[in-house]
């Protein structure tokens, strides 16, 4: 690349006019090239001087407690593995013994002192994306928490994650359920959204750890799914 | 431009350690300044306040990764910021600026760009460097950085083809570089 391209391209990261997958393509640019990285640092302490004309505003009072709720619920906290992955075959062939486990798990999850949940309102079978074949079973329940039940075994490369999403309506957009680093039986505290509805879609994407950065999916969608009512 | 206030780099490394007091007192100091970053570009208050509570979960999260030979704390914040509200903007789901944004509000973030060109302060290399630009070029800059517009939207915005705008933006940021260095 010539200086006046890197510039250029220095230029188009620092003014917005690149989008999560442009900019992620030139951070990775910029750590291999010290000289860019330099440009795109200089123009943006520049420009941060228009920042500073910005008036400060007066805020909703409740947005501080908004912010220490969300603290609550995030990401890193709300991962709880109840057992190793095992394989498909064994749990096909031990139904039995595969829900006492289950039973385990959720009292081991919730304590004594809360109600254990029975069913999950809403079963998605996410489907790989690469081959179309069923990958990851999503149970979801009225509590806005997930289990997620792998047919197969998948993990994140380096200083990447596995992020899980649900989509509750379009007006509210994906909404992260938590990360985890390979596919394996776990109980993810969502946080506090609508029942999990029929047609509800599930999905997992690839993200920078330690999850992504703008907070909806950025990466390549890996499985997908959506929501069925079980038949009772 | 105020002087930064060393108070943020401190406050970032409480955080990372997960010093729930430092996030409340960094809250105080700066968000009603992103607050006002963030509305310069999602225009309305309520998603301006969604932008900077995403931020602040995000600071949370990520104050480990502040690193201070990379630029300055106050930076750091604003481009979690900026990001989050250009992201937001970009959502069609949530935002639509071609079908809903009105011609008034078109005129306020001209006017907001502007302001912000003119408030910045005479010694300032960066007001020196953009009033040496074409005043198309400055514009289409200012329309970008401040307001979040991309090129389709700033071509509308100063009604001219969009390759030429996407020249200027391309041309206009290499000089200013030039002139900045």
């Amino acid at each position: 690349m010539t200086e006046e391209e890197k510039r250029a391209l220095a230029g188009e990261y620092v003014l917005g006019l690149m989008d999560d997958a442009a900019r992620r393509n030139f951070d990775r640019r910029a750590e291999a090239d010290p000289e860019l990285a330099a440009m795109a640092q200089a123009l943006a302490g520049h420009m941060a001087a228009l920042d500073a004309t910005a008036t400060p505003l007066a805020h909703d009072p409740a947005l501080w407690s908004r912010i220490e709720a969300r603290l609550d619920m995030a990401p890193d906290t709300n991962v709880v593995p109840i057992r190793p992955a095992r394989p498909p075959l064994s749990r096909l062939l031990l139904p039995l013994a595969a829900s006492v486990l289950v039973a385990l798990g959720i009292g081991y999850f919730t304590g004594t002192a809360t109600r254990p949940m029975i069913e999950p309102t809403v079963i998605a079978v996410m489907l790989n994306q690469g081959e179309g074949t069923p990958s990851v079973i999503v149970e979801a329940y009225a509590d806005d928490s997930v289990r997620l039940i792998p047919l197969e075994r998948f993990s994140a490369p380096k200083g990447q994650i596995l992020q899980v999403w649900t989509l509750p309506d379009p007006a509210t957009g994906p909404v992260s359920l938590g990360t985890i680093g390979a596919t394996e039986e776990i109980r993810l505290k969502g946080p506090n959204l609508p029942v999990p509805q029929v047609g509800q879609l599930y999905e997992i994407t690839l993200e920078p750890a330690p999850g992504s950065p703008t907070g909806r999916p950025t990466g390549p969608v890996l499985v997908k799914g959506f929501a069925y009512a079980p038949v009772r | 431009m105020p002087p930064e206030s060393p108070d943020i780099a401190a406050l970032l490394t409480r955080i990372a350690t997960g010093d729930r007091a430092a996030l409340a007192e960094l809250f105080d100091l700066e968000a009603g300044r992103l607050l006002s970053i963030a509305r310069r570009i999602v225009r309305r208050q309520d998603l301006a306040e969604e932008v900077v509570q995403d931020a602040f979960v995000a600071v949370w999260q990520r104050a480990s990764q502040f690193q201070p030979e990379r630029g300055s704390a106050s930076g750091w914040l604003t481009t979690i910021v900026r990001n989050r509200a250009l992201n937001l903007l970009r959502d069609g789901s949530r935002i639509d600026y071609h079908d809903g944004e009105t011609l008034a509000a078109i005129g306020d973030r001209a006017a907001d760009a502007l302001n912000a060109f003119d408030a910045l302060s005479e010694r300032d290399a960066l007001k020196t460097c953009l009033a040496q630009l074409d005043e198309f070029k400055r514009r289409a800059i200012l329309l970008c950085y401040v307001t979040g517009l991309n090129h389709g939207e700033v071509a509308a915005t100063l009604n001219a083809p969009l390759g030429t705008v996407k020249a200027w933006i391309r041309r206009g940021t290499i000089a200013l570089q030039e002139c900045l260095s």
